[in-house]
């Protein structure tokens, strides 16, 4: 038994060392396709055309989160059927819906040694367990050999490592958040829909006046996804230059953003502006009354545009606006950013087999087209921003697309530095503290003392 | 004699109308899933509870399923899995509560008590080293179907065995001991006692843990998320999971899958209930 | 029992050796892990533990000053009972009308086994259809009656009772297929005897169907304790985050959702360790209890 396995630690060792030779070109007969990978990719460089140009056909294992009934999931698995023809390699293919057992898997597969060689993966602190185990290989370490890697993107906009603020990931398509708008019911109390001037105190009185037309003037469920109107309420007492910021203390100034941010919440609710069972519905029956017409108003994230368009019976009947501001935030000013990217695994990289492979993939499926077609109405980091045929949309998608070119401002959500469980007081404890039930500066307190000692 | 027969029917009147009563509650959400997967997913929420006659009718949420998915491939992928989870699961749990139950040796408490606490193992805390097993063993994230389905199928047989094992000691335990002995008599060794007494006189005990065995595991969308990564190894339940929407729930579609999810369950259950028949004793006997 | 056909012990070994492998390898070894993890900090399923809490029981202490574990026992104990007396009283009064009925059994057996095979997440969203707080089924029923108010029944006072109903129906099914497998193996000689002794039907069902069935039953209420301490599908979906105010948690909701809700996988871990040990010793009381017979 015992020469069994010294046998084929002898194997593997062998074999691991061929592979590290043919890294310096002195590679054994048995891999050309190695060879002449590691000759092909320097020689791109100094071409201008995209810089990695592999032979050879080569089997990439991906894992992506487009997948389901993902709008992008269509045209994901189009692009990799024309890259497969094109270059003649394989896509192993094994993405999946993005909830919470896929997250395990991925970080799994990283913990086990069984990573994917490119990762379409979310950038946040859901990545920080294999970035701080340096699983995955920066943009800079990329650029270092192949310089026109993610050249047709604004670097500020890659969505930098919550870890060491490095960037990993090249995005493709992102997300905004905006207040979405039944018309009719607003048309019923007799309201204006609010719009890019509109203030806090003109959007208390349209409130006020649905509720007396005997409407919930805005759809949400505060026990299960309060998280939209959290963002807004802190922003509302922020700026686009400091809301991503997590404060000290609950007592410094942005500590008392916050306080008084959920502060807000708490009156809206104490005035009755939400559902009569916010705390004890589903965001999925909220959400229902929002497009039945019971409620006018519904804040939540551009991909809501894709799910209030196949729910909804006559979609003209819907708007998307801007949430009113108040203090230095503009309603203009948007919470948004680019919250997935491609990752190229440092498993891939060192393999000199799938290193050119890896990034001509990437490289191919970030490109301003096949971007733009992902994006749609939503974000993206591309220079030359992404072109949409219009004629495509339907009404609510296009004033998606007014809204986000009248933004003045997008600040990315300040949930995504605070690690999950570290949101419990908070989200989870929304109720109580709209309620009076638990202190809105203890719970601040609560969240920041959980990151701190992460 | 007139009196007792009319207490008789009185009594069956009152049996009949507890057992509808009952069976109404059951048939009716199934009733009302599949009516609701022949309705557009807008309507659903507004008129579930309306027939969909007329303009109410589509296959939409159907069709959806059929042209984007390989659904045939996945229901092969589903029946191979669960069959023979079901199929090992029945013969070893067999063996084990039969040796629990008949035999006394020193320990058999603690094994029960181990089996009982098998039972109570939550999915999630038994995944990651079970996958890192067999990640180290190379039958994980590999192109192979077989092996993929394989990698999955370990641990469900392992996660039902708890359940089996209590319930089938549960059954043999109630079997009068004598007929064993009659076969012993006959120069029987145990492991034909087991196979030529046992196992026919508890036939109906058995389809029944192989019919739980395999809805668990044909349910078991969580270790198949671990171990079925590409599309040609899915499972049906993982391909159709997969159907559902990202924004918000798509209840057209959910009620469509959940009736094809259904449809062969209720099948092998239904061919299984032959077996769930009385005089299986009876016969034993005489014969 | 004076057989000696059982004297011999070496056939054990034989019998419990495959499924004791299995179980070993995929569930005891990696439960083992899964102790270890109680005492280290973990943030998500999937990732490595940044070592060990301090002090290493931490999560012991935490369970037991924690409120919502305190609810969630609290509301399993009720759900405990509710599945003893609902779904396993149910379940042996159905199972004993379907096996002395002549015609229909098979129609019977089929329907009742059909709340199982529904996925959580389908049932989940007709029972809030059917308690849905504006226009559900029962709003509107109370509605055409003449209530005036509409109830919440997903609210504190309610909530629990929403919550129970449908978990009790929908495993009615389960315990009433195990019911009448037992009653199915029991000889109908024995029912002929008796009937030729001139005993009525619910003799019959005192004198021989229950006794047969003692074991059976044992069985059932095993199942239902353990059932009861690991229920969560259902219950989550209707219910997530232990809403309204972390009124409805149950042993199993609460352990989910601190592995998955909450990324507390440590925590998660050793809740998932007390519902064992609960189990186990709640299991043993009973098997005390009511002493399991053999014939």
């Amino acid at each position: 038994m015992k020469k069994i396995v010294a046998l084929l630690l002898t194997c593997t060792m062998l074999v691991s060392m061929a592979a590290c030779g043919s890294k310096s070109a002195a590679a054994p007969a048995a891999e050309p396709a190695a060879e002449e990978t590691a000759e092909a990719a320097p020689a791109a460089e100094e071409t201008e055309a995209p810089a990695a140009e592999p032979t050879g056909p080569v089997t990439l294992n991906v894992t992506t989160t487009y997948a389901g009934n993902d709008g992008g999931a269509e045209i994901y698995q189009k692009y990799i059927a024309a890259w497969q023809d094109e270059t003649g390699n394989t896509v192993n293919d094994a993405s999946g819906t993005a909830d919470e057992t896929f997250k395990a898997r991925v970080l799994a597969d990283f913990e086990v040694g069984s990573e994917p060689d490119v990762l379409f993966y979310f950038n946040g602190t859901d990545s920080n367990a294999f970035v701080s185990a340096g699983k995955v290989v920066s943009i800079d370490d990329i650029r270092a050999e192949y310089p026109d890697y993610a050249s047709n993107m604004k670097d500020s906009m890659l969505g930098a490592s919550p870890v060491d603020g490095v960037n990993y990931s090249v995005p493709v398509n992102g997300y905004w958040e905006g207040m979405y708008v039944n018309k009719e019911v607003c048309k019923a109390a007799g309201v204006e829909i609010p719009g890019p001037d509109t203030t806090w105190e003109e959007f208390m009185t349209t409130c006020q006046a649905i509720k007396d037309a005997g409407y919930a003037p805005i759809a949400a469920s505060l026990a299960q996804i309060p998280h939209y109107w959290f963002e807004f309420c802190i922003f509302n007492h922020t700026t686009v230059a400091t809301h991503c910021q997590l404060p000290g203390s609950a007592t410094d100034a942005q500590g008392q953003a916050w306080v008084d941010g959920i502060g807000d919440i708490k009156t809206l609710y104490e005035k009755g502006y939400f559902p009569d069972n916010t705390l004890s519905a589903t965001d999925d029956e909220t959400f229902q009354m929002f497009l039945d017409g019971k409620a006018a108003f519904l804040c939540d994230g551009s991909w809501k545009a894709g799910g209030i368009s196949e729910s909804a019976e006559n979609i003209d009947n819907f708007t998307v606006t801007y949430v009113p501001g108040m203090n230095d935030r503009k309603a203009t000013d948007m919470i948004g950013g680019l919250s997935s990217g491609y990752y190229i695994t440092k498993k891939a990289w060192e393999d000199p087999e799938k290193r050119a492979t890896a990034v001509a993939f990437v490289e191919y499926m970030t490109s301003d087209a096949v971007v733009s077609e992902f994006a749609q109405v939503s974000a993206t980091a591309l220079k030359n921003g992404a072109q949409i045929d219009e004629s495509t949309l339907n009404s609510l998608q296009k004033d998606c697309l007014t809204l986000c070119a009248g933004a003045t401002g997008i600040a990315p959500a300040v949930q995504d530095l605070v690690p999950q469980p570290c949101r419990v007081p908070v989200f989870d404890g929304m109720p109580n503290l709209v309620t009076g039930k638990a202190d809105i500066a203890e719970a601040v307190q609560e969240v920041l003392d959980m990151v701190a000692a992460q | 004699m007139n009196k007792y027969s009319a207490k008789k029917i009185a009594g069956n009147t009152v049996s009949y109308l507890a057992l509808t009563i009952w069976a109404l509650t059951t048939a009716y959400p199934l009733l009302w899933v599949i009516l609701n997967s022949f309705k557009d997913r807008r309507e659903i929420m507004s008129q579930s509870f309306s027939l969909p006659t007329g303009d109410l009718f589509t296959l939409d949420n159907y069709r959806l399923a059929f042209e984007k998915m390989d659904i045939f491939g996945a229901y092969i992928n589903s029946l191979s899995v669960s069959c023979m989870v079901s199929l090992i699961v029945i013969i070893l749990a067999g063996l084990a509560s039969y040796a629990l139950v008949r035999y006394e040796f020193p320990g058999r408490n603690l094994l029960q008590g181990l089996i009982l606490a098998g039972m109570m193992f939550p999915a999630f805390s038994t995944i990651i080293p079970v996958f890192r097993m067999e990640s180290a063993w190379g039958i994980v994230n590999t192109d192979s179907r077989f092996l993929s389905l394989f990698a999955l199928s370990l641990p469900q047989i392992a996660g039902n065995m708890s359940f089996a094992i209590i319930v089938l000691s549960g059954y043999i335990r109630s079997l009068p001991v004598e007929l064993e002995e009659a076969a012993y008599m006959e120069g029987c060794t145990a492991g034909q006692i087991f196979f030529k007494v046992i196992v026919p006189l508890t036939k109906p005990s058995f389809a029944t843990v192989g019919i739980f065995s395999f809805l668990w595991s044909y349910n078991d969308l969580f270790t198949q998320t671990f171990f079925l990564r590409i599309k040609d190894h899915w499972a049906i339940t993982r391909l159709l999971s997969e159907l559902t929407s990202r924004e918000g729930t798509n209840y057209g579609l959910m009620a469509s899958t959940v009736t094809m999810v259904i449809v062969p369950v209720v099948i092998v259950y239904v061919s299984l209930q032959k077996y769930i028949i009385k005089g299986m004793t009876a016969g034993a006997v005489k014969g | 029992m004076g057989a000696n056909i059982y004297k011999n012990k070496k056939p054990v070994f034989f019998f419990l050796i495959p499924a004791f492998t299995f179980m070993i390898i995929f569930l005891y070894y990696p439960f083992i892990q899964n102790i270890l993890n109680s005492f280290q900090q973990i943030d998500g399923l999937g990732s490595a533990a940044k070592g060990i809490n301090a002090p290493w029981y931490e999560n012991y202490v935490k369970m037991v000053t924690d409120e919502n574990m305190k609810t969630a026992l609290f509301n399993t104990g009720w759900m405990l009972l509710a599945t003893l007396l609902g779904q396993v009283g149910i379940a042996v009064v159905l199972a004993i009308l379907v096996d002395n009925i002549k015609r229909g059994a098979k129609f019977f057996r089929i329907l009742y086994f059909l709340p199982i095979v529904i996925s959580a997440t389908a049932l989940g969203v007709l029972f809030n259809l059917i308690f849905l707080y504006d226009k559900g089924m029962i709003n509107q029923f109370r509605e055409l009656l003449g209530a005036a108010a509409l109830i919440d029944f997903k609210d504190e006072q309610h909530g629990m009772l929403t919550l129970m109903l449908p978990v009790i129906w929908q495993y009615v099914g389960f315990y009433f297929i195990i019911l009448i497998t037992g009653l199915n193996n029991i000889s109908p000689e024995l029912y002929e005897a008796a009937a030729i002794d001139g005993a009525s039907g619910l003799q019959r069902v005192r004198y021989i169907s229950l006794p047969l069935l003692y074991n059976v039953i044992c069985t059932c209420v095993v199942l239902s304790v353990t059932g009861a301490l690991k229920v969560f599908d259902l219950p989550w979906v209707m219910f997530p985050k232990g809403m309204p105010f972390n009124s409805t948690w149950l042993t199993g909701t609460y352990m989910y959702y601190q592995a998955f809700g909450a990324s507390n996988v440590d925590y998660s871990s050793a809740i998932a360790v007390a519902i064992v040990v609960l189990g186990v010793i709640m299991a043993k009381v009973i098997n005390t209890v009511f002493k399991e017979k053999d014939y």
